[in-house]
């Protein structure tokens, strides 16, 4: 409890300190020139004057990238913590489940031209994500329901890894088909994860739809608790466990296509971050989310931070760098920390 | 057969008298043409569409490559790019028996070269010499042009435009942008394939974006994407131009013309007086 309360704020003044490095970093820009800008933004452009270029890459290209990285490292951890307690076992992840692969898929059928802009551009390639994500995680429920409504969780995650593999194989096969050189080169680097395509004005769809998945799952926290102990004491307490479970797979589904269609299918961190965040804060939802929020976000942040520094006037995916420090960091986790479920 | 090194070191043989070539990659059947060989020629790639005369050619897969359509086609020997084309696949075809000679064009000032050597390998000596010659002439005269002007546009020649794909250390395509009186920014690059960031564009302010987006290219579409870079001399002045790609991506004879096209768009005053 009394760790709780010391944690969060501690995690938001390091959220502010992470955001101030993370428009400090890339291209040298002089000294003072990061803070001139930061200064002139939040006094209305009352103070400073901030020169041209440099204000455009700090307040133009690096804000929105450092803000859609907190977005992007947030959502997919409180989902990654969600589909756990979904499945009462530490292996889901969007990624492993498939949900992923599903809106890769979706969002390179629609930007190769496979599939009709239905309503406008800048929305349906995140629908088109958050479909084929939906229609993986669909598929790959409706293989783990044994009889009567209990799920098997071996055959879900089994069925998590064949669909991802079936979806990326997919996404292969309709970007090698693609006629378009160019878009092709696009898609294979998107896939690999990546932030920089962050703007201001592509920022309000994936922060509405993250922070309302976050604030929907924090209203079922006391449901999501008793799920952990399993389905039947959940039920006894009275608890509508099929419902609860059918909208997490949707808010999953949600929630990561939007983020996949910004920013590519980055791994790892949906899975690594609530492992460590348990082991600090315990199983409890209320306490969990907010936290896993905090610090996917600013995992996030920062291994973008690190992809930008070791290649300052160049691009690297970030999606490279989470599984390079992430993967090995989880196994330490793994050998040093031990939970339960419940 | 004779013992013979290509262009990247590999040793190999090839028959005395090669009458039968494929060529993997387009710059190798525009450089096989060049070279006054082109008759000699019984299959290219999918990819292949320069120039004219391979129309009637036979076709395989070139990534990866067709090794069955490639043997039925029964070759003395077969031209690959070192840009393009993997050594492991010429060591599975050289196990089959056609040997493989790998061309390499480092530099713009090596494609003549380049061009003899193949010339010599393909017992067309003479035809070889005569378009060498001529495409020194060629860069000589586009020399003596350039040098009349005393700016060096800053150039960013960019393959992509949404991700930022240039050329980095080594390319011949600084060469050529150097020969069309530019100076070319992503030189520098220690990656031979750099993906650029936004903001090392906004900091390095290129005078002139150059990018291989087809001569149709509309320049607004740049701002779109990178709505950041309407501080950039380049967009603020009008100077973004789309390229036909074939003439600068392609390390064969027709980077000269396209050097030409782009002296043409860095230095519009020069080729307004010359008639």
């Amino acid at each position: 409890m009394n760790r709780f309360h010391i944690l969060l704020p501690l995690a938001l003044l390091a959220g502010l300190v992470s955001i101030v490095v993370g428009v400090s970093v890339g291209v040298d820009l002089g000294r003072g020139e990061v803070l001139r800008v930061l200064g002139h933004h939040l006094s209305f452009g009352a103070w400073w004057t901030p020169e041209a270029t440099a204000d455009r890459i700090v307040w133009q290209l690096r804000m929105p990238r450092v803000l859609l990285a907190l977005l992007v490292g947030g959502g997919l951890s409180i989902i990654g913590a969600g589909m756990q307690t979904l499945v009462r076992n530490p292996l889901a992840e969007p990624y492993i489940l498939g949900i992923s692969s599903g809106a890769s898929a979706g969002a390179s059928l629609f930007y190769l031209g496979f599939l009709p802009p239905l309503i406008s551009k800048a929305l349906s390639m995140p629908m088109a994500a958050f479909l084929g994500g939906l229609m993986a995680i669909s598929i790959v429920y409706v293989v783990a329901r044994t009889r009567g409504p209990r799920l098997s969780v071996a055959r879900l995650l089994l069925a998590g890894v064949a669909m991802a593999a079936l979806m990326a194989s997919i996404t292969s096969f309709i970007t090698l088909s693609s006629p378009d050189p160019d878009k092709l080169r696009v898609v294979l680097f998107w896939l690999l994860g990546s932030l920089h395509t962050a703007t201001w004005s592509a920022l309000p769809l994936p922060a509405i739809v993250t922070l309302a998945g976050l604030f929907a799952m924090l209203v079922l926290a006391r449901p999501l608790d008793a799920m952990l102990m399993g389905d039947e004491p959940a039920a006894n307490l009275g608890v509508p466990v099929e419902v609860i479970k059918r909208i997490l797979i949707l808010l999953a589904a949600l929630v990561t296509g939007v983020l996949v269609a910004v920013s590519g299918a980055i791994g790892f961190v949906g899975l690594i971050i609530p492992h460590a965040v348990r082991s600090i804060v315990g199983v409890t939802h209320r306490r969990l989310l907010p936290v896993c929020f905090v610090a996917g976000a600013l995992f996030l942040l920062w291994a973008d931070l690190v992809a930008r520094a070791l290649l300052p006037s160049e691009q690297l995916p970030v999606g490279i760098i989470t599984a390079i420090c992430g993967v090995p960091f989880f196994l330490f986790l793994l050998r040093r920390n031990q939970y339960g479920y419940g | 057969m004779r013992p013979i090194t290509d262009d990247i070191g590999r040793h190999l043989e090839v028959p005395e008298t090669i009458i039968r070539i494929v060529t993997f990659a387009p710059s190798a059947t525009e450089l096989v043409y060049a070279a006054g060989a082109g008759h000699k020629l019984v299959g290219v790639t999918t990819v292949d569409d320069y120039p004219p005369e391979i129309e009637a050619l036979p076709r395989f897969d070139a990534l990866p490559l067709d090794f069955e359509a490639i043997l039925a086609l029964e070759p003395d020997l077969a031209i690959a790019s070192e840009q393009v084309n993997n050594p492991n696949d010429a060591a599975t075809l050289t196990s089959l028996g056609v040997p493989v000679y790998f061309l390499a064009v480092h530099t713009l000032q090596g494609l003549p070269e380049t061009i003899r050597r193949a010339g010599l390998l393909l017992a067309t000596e003479a035809a070889a010499g005569r378009m060498a010659d001529s495409l020194e002439h060629s860069m000589q005269a586009l020399r003596t042009v350039t040098a009349g002007s005393l700016s060096r546009p800053k150039t960013l020649f960019l393959i992509g435009d949404e991700v930022l794909y240039a050329f980095g250390k080594g390319s011949y395509i600084h060469d050529l942008i150097a020969l069309a009186g530019g100076e070319s920014l992503s030189a520098s690059f220690s990656n031979r394939a750099p993906i650029l960031s936004g903001e090392y564009v906004l900091l390095a302010r290129p005078d002139v974006i150059v990018g291989a987006f087809g001569e149709d290219y509309d320049p607004a579409r740049l701002l779109r994407i990178h709505p950041t870079w309407d501080l950039v001399p380049a967009v603020r002045h009008g100077r973004v131009y789309g390229l036909d790609g074939h003439l600068y991506l392609r390390p064969g004879p027709r980077l000269v013309e396209g050097a030409w096209r782009l002296a043409a768009q860095l230095h519009p005053s020069l080729f307004r007086q010359t008639p």
